[in-house]
């Protein structure tokens, strides 16, 4: 029902701008106000208007473009509502594409103030690295495997990505964690004397097996294996042979024990027996008369049987375990040597071949070795005054007695390792020293070209530049090489970062590992599961040894083992499957610049052979994850219909259409739900509503939408989620749940009608596309530029959807969209305080 | 050789049953070098985080997530023990139960979805979470940081933050919150979260050293004098930053900025204490699988740290709210959120009532040891400390924010009482953390949104 249109009449009428540019004010006296406000007059102002204005949105209260700018919070909500289709709501008369842009420009121009020439880049902060980023840094710059998830807590998220200046917090933790991984990275990695007996290092990583599957370097205690390692000496003499080796087990205690062979050239230098314990270290020392040529390590392990066959059984059960790991083989020599090699990544630090002998020499060769590592580490050109520092703090270390010049520098780079410069990403722009033409002074500019190597570097591979990003940023010639290097980036294997880091929480696919469903309940089997686990229980107790089994207790045991086939199916590989399923895809994409619209719609994906049972697809064969053609008539094909995002959106044993719904609606459509209303009334009577009939989630959901205060939310997610109905918690498909038939038929908030789950998707992919191409826009430059968006970033937001649009909704576009755009390529000036009311 | 099974069987007793009580597996705490001190520097009863005898005063907090199935946890008027407290039998003396406390800031106001984490932001501040994805966090001091910025590094740590949940969910948290809200109960300023740790072993190793018992005193002097020898350096690089930021970057790196200054005064206050703490307890080798025992290690190391008073200040975050964790030990498949929206199903409000319970139990098991160690003036540890066990969301399946589960345990040194069931009703919780930073010491009249104290009901 329409209401008097009342008040309106000065509504943007009364133009009167003040510190705007002569052009801006040209744009504002053009005929488009008028066309604007007739817009909002019919299509607006009857439902949001008054003391009793819808969703507290009072028109009225804009007499002019004035009054409207300084509101942009709100003019904000409006232009997204208007966007994403949801305003005017179903019923109404929509607007069009061409009022739609109307508006828009309108509210983007004199609203926001936005000049589309010369776009603001809106506010940045300083970032700290996050977990992966420090991590990442820390093992390019040092030469050293760095896992940062071990010793650090996960950071805190916002706006979806962990990657967030503004959620990056700091506290005392991390300062002490910091302190403690500098030291522990600078130990491990970086030499404190020049030369040493040439030696050579392995893991049990470099050992072939000849016997057994282990993964890595540690082996099961309870299986055979063999496994051997040849090294060759160019040299006669006496070696020493130092074999460090790591006893492991579960956390609870596993009674299993294993005998370890250790021989050398096939002769036994030592044999024992280990069993269950603690990260255990046991060091062996041997020393060797060697000829010139090949030798050969070995390692033989082999489980100790027990006679309690059914206790071992009982151990597996737990899932305790035993392990052994071959931690580290040095072989050190010919130890009567003259020929002193530097130690390992000594070049990677120092410049010569030993340090100069006088002091004044030293503390020059100091400079240079700090200067030289201190720019990698800051990734910004360092000053003298801080080299000066960093040199102090080598020779106050090196001049005392006993140490040498290297552990000085070590000690440095403990301090530069711990510092704001390497810990943070100091930014920096060419400061204005020019007044633009109309006198005023430029609040914003282009950061220069370190900082823009920095931010392609931890944009696309989580870590610090290469060599190449600093030689260019160097020479001043990034920029002008800007789409040859991003290319040059994407190709690297560093880019896959990019995929785990950007997809992992975006799609979520970080999280599948974490996911607890319970595939017995799932599937349906939980009453019989228990029924014959107590059965068996009881009669495995009460058992004794070589008692008969009768061929009843025989055929229960076997299905009692088929279920736990069936849940055990539903392990570790076929999540790493999942998940690598979402993240193939969108490489696939990316690599072969395919249209993002794939990810709502395709007819391929990435399979292995667990994963395709898993879906029920036929002929794909082998652990290898593969492209793989959709036979027609399957339901798969785009992120929809992935395992990963199908799990993570379920509750431990039933699917959740609202959680999936909201899944759509925020990453993919990037129409959030409104906020819900007040308290949550609650639905009492649901549980009799049904008349002690289980009802399906449809019509439990239904019961959410009958009051129109659950609706104005669930009318946007329910609908998406029950078209996913179909999948149960695991992905799997099914035709019905508890008996119900599933009718995955429904209507979205925007009016459009669909019969199926294939309906929906071609829905999205014709009629929905920009919306997409808008959500993953916002997504990626939230990722690139490290904060949440602002209204003074719907210009950049359009422009780089109209790119990726004309290009058919190509990655290639998108991602030079980012990388061009305002927030990426410029910064506002330190002076600049906020300017705008948040 | 040994005979493989007799070396197995030493170890059938389940392992890593870090402390037991008694104190049984611990060394005597250094609270006679401590004291020693406290005596030198002249330090009386009056003094923040001091009992009436002079004995270290503790506080802890702890939080679970998603509310009580109320009617299986109030105890009745006259302190009989509903079903989900039954883990608590034996331990009646040792605690109260508040009744009618509540968090007004933690209800939906004009802000919508997203309860759980607005919960939990309120829990121990007591203030509004600003609803934002992370640009402009902000919500209020949390008790706990109030009493440990009162304590001016009188112990090793100002605080110990600790939590067992190590589940984050990928993308945005609960309903437009940033997941700090979600992640952290202490928070030093009303912006900056105070990280928690989530490893027992990084935990013991902060407090004790790392290594071999004989390694940890030597390992721990060595960190400290790294750290001394690298902080002036990070000082004077800070500095030259600072100068050269903008003023939105400055903002951002004046919380770093402070944390390193907070962290030299540390150092230099840790150079007054002669020796580090000693335990004979074993070095935990990290995340436990069960999350029984994980807890339970998680109550250790707070033990441990209360008992050794390398703080007298801890919080710990059991599970974050909205945890949807599953108990298959307890034959509940289904996740703790999805079951506590249980529509008031019996089956289901029973499952809750079971995994409260749960959680209790582990909880009685940490009083248990706090109430057998014998602290410097002859009382327990639990007579001498203020322990808070709840959360701020009272009913998990209509998310209300009344009548919160709320346990106060041991005696604050004798001046709070213990064993009923008292009614405070339709007060601010935060009225009881005035009363319980009063009695520690810290003098205020008004913390978070409260109206008054508690301190004729506490």
């Amino acid at each position: 029902m329409l209401r008097q249109i009342g008040m309106m009449t000065l509504f943007l009428i009364g133009i009167t701008p003040h510190h705007r540019s002569d052009a801006q004010e040209t744009k504002r006296r053009e005929p488009l106000h008028e066309e604007v406000l007739t817009i909002i007059k019919d299509s607006c102002v009857s439902c949001h208007s008054g003391e009793k204005a819808e969703g507290g949105l009072d028109l009225d209260a804009f007499q002019t473009t004035e009054d409207a700018a300084q509101e942009p919070q709100v003019w904000w909500k409006v232009l997204k509502n208007i966007h994403a289709g949801t305003m005017p709501p179903e019923g109404e008369p929509r607007l069009s594409a061409e009022q739609k842009q109307k508006v828009g420009y309108w509210v983007k121009s004199h609203v926001f103030g936005l000049d589309r020439e010369n776009l603001d880049p809106g506010n940045s902060v300083v970032r700290r690295l996050n977990r992966v980023e420090y991590g990442n840094t820390l093992s390019d710059l040092m030469g050293i495997r760095f896992d940062s998830t071990v010793l650090f807590p996960p950071d805190d998220s916002g706006h979806g990505f962990d990657n967030l200046g503004d959620a990056l917090t700091f506290s005392p933790l991390l300062l002490e964690k910091y302190l403690l991984a500098a030291r522990q990275v600078v130990d491990q990695s970086v030499p404190t004397v020049s030369k040493i007996i040439p030696r050579m290092e392995f893991s049990g990583r470099d050992f072939e097996r000849t016997k057994g599957d282990s993964r890595g370097n540690v082996l099961d205690g309870k299986m055979e294996h063999h496994v051997e390692k040849s090294v060759t000496m160019e040299e006669p003499g006496e070696y020493v042979v130092h074999v460090d080796v790591k006893l492991h087990g579960s956390f609870d205690f596993d009674p299993a024990r294993y005998r370890v062979e250790f021989a050398i050239d096939n002769e036994m230098r030592s044999d024992e027996e280990y069993g269950w314990d603690e990260n255990k270290l046991v060091s062996k020392r041997f020393q060797e008369n060697w000829k010139e040529g090949e030798h050969r390590l070995s390692f033989r392990l082999t489980p100790v049987s027990t006679e309690k066959g059914e206790a071992k059984e009982a151990a597996n059960q737990d899932g305790t375990h035993v392990r052994f790991e071959i931690a580290s083989i040095i072989v050190e020599g010919p130890l009567e040597t003259n020929k002193r090699v530097h130690p390992r990544n000594y070049e990677r630090f120092f410049t010569r071949d030993e340090p100069p002998a006088s002091i004044e020499e030293k503390r020059l060769y100091a400079a240079e070795v700090l200067r030289r590592f201190a720019n990698r580490a800051y990734r910004y050109p360092v000053d003298s005054v801080t080299v000066d520092r960093m040199v102090q703090v080598a020779e106050e270390h090196y001049r005392q007695p006993n140490v040498t010049f290297e552990s000085g520098i070590a000690q440095a780079m403990v301090c530069i390792l711990a510092s704001p410069r390497f810990l943070f990403r100091m930014e920096s722009s060419a400061l204005p020293n020019t007044t633009q033409s109309n006198g005023t002074t430029p609040r914003f500019g282009m950061v220069d070209e370190w900082t823009l190597a920095s931010r392609l570097s931890y944009f696309i591979w989580s870590t610090m530049p290469d060599d190449e990003l600093f030689q260019l940023a160097q020479e001043g010639r990034l920029r002008a090489q800007l789409p040859q290097q991003v290319k040059r980036m994407m190709r690297d294997p560093r880019s896959q970062q990019f995929v785990g880091n950007f997809v992992g929480q975006w799609l979520r696919t970080r999280d599948v590992t974490q996911t607890s469903i319970d595939p017995i309940v799932v599937l349906g089997f939980q009453k019989e599961y228990d029924e014959l686990r107590e059965q068996f229980r009881g009669r495995f107790r009460r058992r004794g040894q070589g008692d008969f089994i009768s061929p009843e207790d025989e055929k229960q045991r076997t299905r009692f083992r088929e279920l736990r086939d069936i849940a055990d199916r539903f392990n570790a590989d076929l999540k790493r499957a999942i998940r690598r399923e979402t993240e193939m895809c969108f490489e696939y994409i990316v690599r072969e610049d395919q249209s993002l619209l794939d990810l709502i719609d395709c007819n391929y994906t990435f399979l292995n052979e667990r994963l395709a049972q898993h879906y029920s697809i036929p002929g794909v064969r082998g652990d290898e994850m593969r492209r793989v053609e959709l036979p027609p008539d399957s339901p798969r094909g785009g992120v929809l219909t992935h395992a990963s995002m199908l799990l993570v959106t379920s509750n431990p044993t039933r699917t959740s259409p609202v959680k999936r719904g909201l899944y759509i609606l925020d990453n993919l459509l990037g129409t959030p739900a409104p906020p819900a209303p007040g308290p949550v009334p609650e639905l009492e009577d649901s549980a009799e509503k049904f008349g002690g009939r289980e009802p399906s989630l449809r019509e439990l959901l239904s019961v959410h939408r009958e009051s129109p205060l659950c609706a104005s939310c669930h009318s946007r997610m329910d609908p998406l989620g029950l078209a996913l109905e179909n999948f149960n918690a695991l992905g799997m498909w099914r035709d019905e749940e508890k008996g119900n038939p599933i009718d995955p038929s429904g209507k979205l908030i925007t009016g459009e009608t669909f019969s199926d789950l294939k309906g929906l998707k071609t829905l999205l992919r014709k009629d929905h596309s920009s919306d997409f191409y808008r959500c993953i826009t916002q997504k990626l430059l939230t990722f690139a530029i490290g904060r949440g968006l602002e209204f003074t970033d719907e210009q950049t937001i359009d422009l780089i959807v109209e790119k990726v649009q004309e290009d058919d909704g190509k990655f290639s576009a998108l991602l030079q969209g980012i990388v061009e755009s305002a927030p990426f390529q410029k910064r506002r000036f330190a002076t600049t305080s906020l300017t705008h009311k948040e | 050789m040994k005979n493989a099974n007799q070396v197995a069987d030493g170890y059938r007793i389940r392992r890593r049953k870090l402390l037991k009580a008694g104190g049984v597996a611990v060394a005597l705490p250094l609270l006679s070098s401590l004291s020693r001190k406290e005596t030198e520097a002249g330090w009386v009863s009056e003094e923040v985080g001091t009992t009436s005898t002079g004995a270290p005063l503790r506080m802890a907090f702890m939080s679970i997530p998603n509310g009580v199935q109320q009617d299986h946890w109030f105890p009745t008027e006259d302190f009989q023990l509903n079903e989900s407290m039954k883990p608590l039998e034996k331990l009646k003396e040792h605690f109260q139960v508040i009744g009618g406390l509540d968090h007004i800031n933690a209800t939906a106001g004009p802000d919508g979805a997203g309860d759980h984490a607005r919960a939990s932001a309120t829990f121990l501040t007591g203030m509004r979470a600003r609803k934002t994805a992370g640009s402009d966090i902000h919500v209020g001091v949390s008790v706990d940081q109030v009493a440990a910025q009162s304590m001016k590094n009188r112990t090793r740590l100002p605080s110990l933050e600790l939590t067992s949940d190590v589940v984050r969910n990928s993308g945005s948290c609960d309903s437009g919150y940033a997941c700090a809200y979600q992640y952290n109960l202490a928070w030093s300023s009303p912006s900056t979260p105070v990280t928690p740790e989530s490893n027992p072993r990084q935990v013991f190793e902060r407090l004790f050293g790392a290594g071999a018992p004989q390694e940890r005193a030597e390992n721990f002097a060595k960190r400290q004098a790294s750290d001394r020898s690298v902080l002036d350096f990070v000082l004077e690089e800070s500095r030259t930053v600072q100068r050269d930021l903008g003023s939105q970057d400055k903002r951002k790196f004046d919380e770093y900025f402070s944390v390193v200054r907070d962290f030299e005064k540390r150092l230099k206050s840790a150079e007054e204490f002669r020796e580090p703490p000693q335990t004979a307890a074993d070095t935990p080798s990290g995340i436990p699988h069960d999350f029984a025992e994980y807890m339970s290690l998680m109550y250790d190391m707070l033990l441990l740290a209360f008992q050794t008073d390398s703080t007298r200040i801890g919080t710990l975050l059991l599970a974050y709210d909205g945890s949807n964790r599953i108990f298959p030990q307890l034959g509940v498949p289904e996740g703790h959120h999805y079951l506590t929206h249980n529509q008031r199903v019996p089956e289901l409000a029973k499952k809750v009532a079971k995994i409260d319970e749960y959680y209790l139990s582990s909880f009685a098991s940490f009083l248990d040891k706090m109430s057998k160690i014998e602290d410097i003036d002859g009382h327990s540890l639990l007579h001498n400390s203020m322990i808070i066990y709840g959360g701020a969301i009272a009913d998990g399946n209509r998310h209300t924010h009344e009548n919160l589960p709320v346990i106060l345990a041991g005696n604050g040194g004798g001046s709070i009482k213990s064993g009923r069931f008292v009614r405070a009703d339709k007060q601010p919780m935060s009225n009881l953390f005035v009363s319980m930073l009063n009695r520690f010491g810290v003098h205020v009249d008004q913390f978070g949104d409260s109206n008054g104290s508690l301190d004729e009901v506490v």
